[in-house]
């Protein structure tokens, strides 16, 4: 990735950039949060009642998914969506490393969902009940159905953080390849070299491409990025509401473990 | 004709094997890594394009059954996001398989 992408701008010495850069989002998040809360009111103002409405997205989300007993797990997903939905956001910012583009952050994310889902169902209903779900419907298929099962849980944690990465890496490369060819090793620079062909190719070349990147690019890039943390944080409340599910419904709660 | 295109898909598969025989093996480091930069490429225009008619597909089902049912638009809407997420995933990873092949070359030949 090092020979089209450059490092970025603020880099601490010895510590990777996307550690330093989920300092940072850290950093963001937990002043917003200051901020909002320092003097709470009854009826919200500015910050506070942003983040009020922010929150009650995320509420509203978890009462149509997981339902009224997935309240509990509010401050865990809407931690978790914001902050994805930050780290992505930070990485359009020329010069900013997205620590979402790093697939140590994505997986650390991912193996923390994997992780509660499964602590959440075997609260929910006990360790033998939860995991007898994993058998399947009919004893004698018990045998066939466990593998599969197991198999298609590590699944779940693997496709989380590859997606996350993979989308956010992707677009990084797409910018990184198209600044190259726009900037000055490239049409840019073709431009403002003097010659009369480079003056008409280069410089119109250099114009449709700035206008294509500010104009589609870069509005599809913040809508990935918001699509993404929506897709993470839905998956994820999809898990935790298979896992509690099948203590309510019983049986009739497969047609959700076919999401995968 | 069609011994021409046969000759111009052997000649565009042989040619980064031919290039790096003809090269010092120092400076080039084997014949796999422009099979691998082949690899990468070919695998992503695949993986694109199936991934591009399945979500299609998916996209023109959900579109349909939105414009038969406006008032379940909103969980149609969702559990479409949730499909196409989950459609794109595979060619996510063949994204990754080839960022691997390209940067991290596991493989050396």
């Amino acid at each position: 990735m090092e020979a089209i992408e450059h490092a970025p701008i603020f880099r601490l010495p010895g510590i990777p950039d996307h550690v330093t850069y989920t300092w940072v989002v850290m950093i963001i998040l937990a002043g917003v949060a200051f901020v909002a809360s320092r003097r709470m009111e009854l009826v919200p103002r500015g910050a506070q009642n942003f983040l009020e409405v922010v929150l009650e997205q995320f509420q509203a989300l978890i009462d149509d998914v997981i339902g009224p007993e997935g309240r509990p797990y509010l401050p865990f997903i809407a931690t978790l969506g914001l902050f994805i939905l930050t780290g992505n956001l930070l990485s359009l910012i020329p010069g900013v490393a997205g620590p979402t583009a790093n697939l140590n952050t994505t997986a650390a994310c991912a193996v923390i969902v994997f992780i509660s889902y499964h602590a959440i169902g075997i609260h929910k209903q006990g360790p033998g009940n939860y995991f007898k779900h994993f058998m399947g419907p009919v004893p004698a298929l018990a045998p066939l159905m466990f593998p599969i099962e197991v198999i298609s849980h590590f699944a779940r944690p693997l496709s989380l953080s590859l997606r996350l990465f993979g989308n956010m890496t992707g677009g990084h490369i797409l910018l990184a390849i198209i600044f190259f060819l726009m900037g000055l090793d490239g049409l840019i620079g073709w431009a403002l070299s003097g010659s009369a062909a480079g003056a008409i190719v280069g410089g119109v070349g250099g114009v449709i491409m700035v206008i294509f990147t500010v104009g589609f690019l870069y509005p599809l890039k913040i809508l990935v990025s918001v699509l993404q943390a929506f897709i993470f944080v839905m998956l994820t409340m999809l898990y935790i509401a298979g896992a509690i599910e099948h203590a309510d419904h019983g049986e009739h709660a497969e047609h959700h473990s076919g999401h995968h | 004709m069609s011994r021409s295109l046969m000759l111009a898909v052997m000649a565009v598969f042989a040619f980064p094997g031919l290039a790096a025989a003809q090269a010092p093996a120092a400076q080039t480091g084997g014949w796999v890594g422009p099979f691998a930069v082949i690899a990468a490429g070919i695998g992503m225009a695949l993986a694109a394009g199936l991934c591009g008619l399945g979500q299609g597909r998916a996209v023109a089902a959900a579109v349909d059954a939105m414009a038969r049912q406006p008032a379940a638009a909103a969980r149609i809407q969702t559990a479409m996001i949730i499909g196409l997420a989950l459609i794109e995933s595979l060619a996510i990873y063949v994204l990754v398989v080839a960022m691997i092949l390209l940067f991290v070359q596991p493989i050396k030949g």
